[in-house]
């Protein structure tokens, strides 16, 4: 079945006429701009309510109940239906007020006090107040329900305290100072209490809100309401007549009176449902071929394509650096050595890379933090000249033998890994570096990299949040998303205790610049030693249809979905 | 008859658990399992350890087997990691949809494919042999799956019926059926086609045998039409060896409607299978290819029994 997908995609590829000139989106609006529910850039009346549109995703849900399910569809089906105590704006990255419309902090930034808006009410009409908080989290801490949320929820490995001041006000207090606040509540959507408290109580939450579970049994704060879900074929959600966000002028939230989500496997099939106009909105940014496809469609008006930017990550290459890994192995004096990853990076020249790779839609990048994260990037990032003559030396410094072998694991139907692990490979090789392409199933990569069974590996980490915190999992050496050498029982390096120390103390900081000064010199001791290469972030473009007035794109999980009740259509 | 039909009752079922058994192994085997497939990349070691506790995935492969193989005989096939619902809920209306694509695929492909392989096998001269000939030859070197690309793409172009799915969110004027059938059309062509010519080129051969069989030399020398000897008499014997290989082609039918499914987005036990697969869902893997198995059993079976009537030496 992956071969016949495969063969698909590059089939109705193939069938795709290409265009030949950038059409900028009437709609789009440039990465990050503006906040609120204003009219997107270039919309020149406000949008008006009504109409319905319909987007994709790739699969089925897993449930309706985003506590006990990680899966891509479950969290998409919480983003429309369900809401969170605060937002963090996608296209500024601020935090925002969401259902809870103010707080403060104590001194030492432990404690919280949030003050929830009034006259909110669920889908189903009943009022939301802080029980249906504290209930949530409760749900998440529970040992039962084994939440995929509850490790996203706690401050220096523990969870926070949840009280109920009244029923408009509730107190979080942190395990420990916590520089990013409230920010960490964006994570978690407030489900209501006298819908799942019998569940919880009865220890059956985690099998609770299941894909069977009828529609008029779910109920949520969000900007709709699920109306039907047909497994296999598509979910309709409806407005919810009881929406509590309005417009900066009055004016009830969403737009939208239907949503619909059709499952539709691949992007192919996604571009000729868009074209053909039975698709407003694709699932996910376009990959480079099918932007170049898309685009005699947006210059003859039938669509538009949306510039987001750059993205917030770029692809990484990395090796196993596990020690003992190698032992017994040959290699093993040169593979994990700092030097032989200095040399790769500097062998690899980026803008032929951009160009073979992303079609030149991409930046070349030297460190963990992309140019577009301007919140933390570190200015002083060093760029890394293309100089195979010094790339050489360095190999032959650390006695790495001519022809030296190594194999670089990639996901398999990623035209873009693909691409990029057999451009790395050809300019290896002109240093003298042969390089095996292992191209394996997503979920057998996981595997290898999970028993550190690899040489080299060339991945996409999803991150969508720009806050380092949120990727401590990354830069601290007992995080399970450490990618060179995951969940260590102690640091491997005394450059990775650093960085432990340096993302610790940047964590506890309530003091906006000393956490931006501390994780510049997270990056700096990063870049030293390299753990992971970076060649470039890509630029990001959404298609949506032509019948699209108003939206905010941003760099997402769902580009376009994320803000659904800002989205209009004209009528 | 009785002992050939419990034969073949034996036969089905040996197969309908030799293919599940198998899938759910292999799918065991395979790299990877469920737990740290859904969880990903980021979770902790322990979430994954804990999920793949609560799974039973944890377990010895004998030890799954064993557990899965008590509770299939009592029609418990067990619970989808995935959606967390009990696979005999999730595969009947999947199985339906599948099985509502092949019939009608069938159905055409049969009402087209006979006919012209008559028409093509009982004439030896003029252009239309020649032209039904060549089309079933184009078909025939085009597998479902192009085809359905080619419909797809022209579906898209025109605009004239759906790209896919197998129901309109809103029901259309004309009603749901009609919106059903036109739903159907890229789908069932796409399977239809390649079939229709397997079909005429079967078809045209055993008439072509049939026609010089010297019943036939007899009725037409005694100035019977050739027409009517053609479709009431020559047709009776040329349709044996069609009949007879009905069920392996029912066969090459489903695997063949489960990737026209995954292209069409028809919400089939093909796409159902496909998400199963990449989700290392055991139970569930294991129900789809059993249902699939059964499909064939059933076909084949029908197709036997149906020849053993007609010609009593399969019965030996």
């Amino acid at each position: 079945m992956t071969g016949h997908a495969r063969i698909v995609r590059r089939s109705i590829a193939g069938l795709l006429l290409a265009g030949a000139t950038v059409v900028s989106a009437a709609c789009g609006s440039p990465n990050r701009a503006g906040s609120g529910s204003t009219p997107p850039a270039g919309q020149k009346s406000a949008p008006t309510r009504g109409g319905s549109i319909v987007g994709s995703v790739r699969a089925d849900p897993a449930s309706f109940n985003r506590l006990v399910a990680a899966d891509r569809t479950s969290e998409l089906v919480s983003v429309l239906t369900q809401a969170k105590l605060v937002r963090v704006n996608k296209t500024t990255q601020q935090v925002e007020p969401w259902l809870a419309e103010s707080w403060t902090a104590d001194r030492d930034g432990r404690r919280y006090t949030l003050t929830l808006r009034r006259g909110v009410t669920f889908s189903d009409g009943v009022p939301f107040t802080s029980d249906d908080v504290v209930f949530t989290f409760a749900a998440v801490y529970d040992a039962k329900v084994d939440s995929v949320l509850a490790d996203a929820m706690t401050v220096a490995g523990r969870p926070m305290e949840v009280v109920a001041l009244d029923p408009q006000t509730v107190s979080i207090a942190f395990a420990a100072p916590f520089g990013p606040g409230v920010r960490i509540l964006d994570n978690l959507p407030i489900l209501p209490k006298h819908k799942l408290e019998p569940a919880l109580q009865a220890g059956t939450f985690a099998k609770a809100w299941t894909t069977s579970t009828p529609p008029a049994d779910l109920a949520g704060l969000g900007p709709f309401v699920l109306h039907e879900y047909m497994p296999g074929q598509r979910m309709v959600f409806d407005r919810n007549p009881h929406y509590w966000r309005t417009t900066t002028d009055g004016a009830a939230l969403p737009y939208l009176d239907r949503l619909t989500v059709e499952l539709i496997p691949d992007q192919n099939a996604e571009m000729l449902r868009l074209d053909a106009g039975q698709l407003d909105v694709m699932n996910e940014d376009l990959t480079p071929d099918a932007y170049g496809q898309m685009k005699q469609a947006a210059r003859d008006g039938r669509i538009q394509l949306v510039d987001i930017g750059t993205a917030i990550q770029a692809d990484s290459f990395w090796f196993n650096l596990k020690p003992g890994a190698f032992d017994g192995d040959p290699r093993a004096g040169w593979l994990q050595r700092d030097e032989l990853r200095h040399a790769i990076s500097m062998a690899v020249d980026r803008k032929a890379f951009i160009d073979a790779v992303f079609l030149g839609a991409a930046e070349a990048v030297y460190g963990p933090t992309s140019p577009s994260n301007k919140d933390w990037y570190w200015t002083g990032t060093p760029t890394v000249p293309y100089d195979p003559a010094r790339a050489k030396a360095l190999l032959a410094s650390i006695g790495v033998p001519p022809g030296a072998r190594f194999s670089v694991l990639v996901q398999r139907g990623r035209p873009r890994f693909e691409r990029g692990a057999a451009f790395i490979r050809d300019e290896l090789k002109k240093v003298g570096l042969t390089v095996d392409v292992v191209a394996l199933e997503g979920n057998a990569v996981v595997q290898r990299l999970l028993k550190a069974r690899y040489d080299a590996a060339y991945f996409a980490p999803t991150i969508t949040d720009t806050d380092p915190v949120n990727q401590q999992d990354f830069f601290m050496s007992a995080g399970p998303f450490h990618l060179w050498n995951m969940a260590q029982a102690k640091p491997a390096t005394d450059w990775e205790r650093h960085i432990d120390e340096l993302m610790q103390r940047q964590s506890a900081s309530t003091d906006a610049a000393e956490r931006k000064r501390l994780f510049d010199e997270v990056q700096r001791t990063f870049v030293e030693h390299e753990p992971v290469i970076y060649f470039a972030a890509r630029h990001l473009y959404v298609a949506v249809s032509s019948r699209i007035a108003a939206m905010k794109p941003a760099d997402d999980l769902f580009p376009v979905l994320w803000a659904p009740d800002e989205i209009a259509v004209r009528r | 008859m009785r002992g050939y039909i419990l034969r073949r009752l034996a036969f089905a079922l040996f197969l309908v658990v030799a293919v599940s058994s198998a899938s759910l192994i292999l799918t065991e085997l395979a790299p990877g399992d469920y737990a740290s497939g859904a969880l990903g990349m980021r979770a902790r070691p322990e979430a994954i350890e804990r999920a793949r506790e609560r799974y039973g995935l944890n377990r010895s492969l004998g030890e799954q087997y064993r557990d899965w193989v008590a509770h299939a005989v009592r029609f418990d096939f067990g619970t989808s990691l995935l959606y967390d619902r009990p696979v005999r809920e999730l595969i009947p209306e999947r199985a339906a949809n599948t099985a509502v694509l092949a019939l009608t695929a069938l159905a055409i492909a049969t009402l087209v494919g006979l006919p012209l392989g008559v028409v093509s096998g009982s004439r030896s001269g003029g252009a239309v042999p020649h032209v039904i000939r060549a089309a079933s030859v184009v078909l025939l070197s085009m597998p479902p799956l192009l085809t359905s690309l080619f419909l797809v793409f022209v579906a898209a172009r025109t605009g004239w019926v759906p790209i896919a799915g197998m129901r309109s969110a809103a029901v259309p004027e004309g009603g749901a059926f009609v919106d059903l059938l036109k739903h159907l059309v890229v789908p069932a062509a796409a399977i239809a086609l390649p079939l229709a010519a397997m079909f005429e080129r079967l078809q045209a051969q055993a008439m072509r045998d049939a026609i010089v069989q010297p019943f036939v030399v007899a009725t037409l020398a005694r100035g019977v039409s050739r027409r009517r000897v053609v479709w009431r008499d020559a047709l009776k014997v040329a349709l044996r060896p069609v009949a007879a290989v009905y069920g392996l082609v029912v066969g090459t039918l489903l695997s063949g409607s489960f990737a026209v499914e995954v292209i069409t987005a028809w919400p089939g036990l093909g796409r159902l299978m496909l998400d199963a697969l990449g989700a290392r869902d055991v139970y569930l893997v294991a129900g789809c290819a059993g249902t699939g198995a059964v499909f064939l059993a059933c076909a084949t079976l029908a197709s036997d029994v149906a020849l053993a009537f007609v010609d009593p030496r399969v019965r030996e």
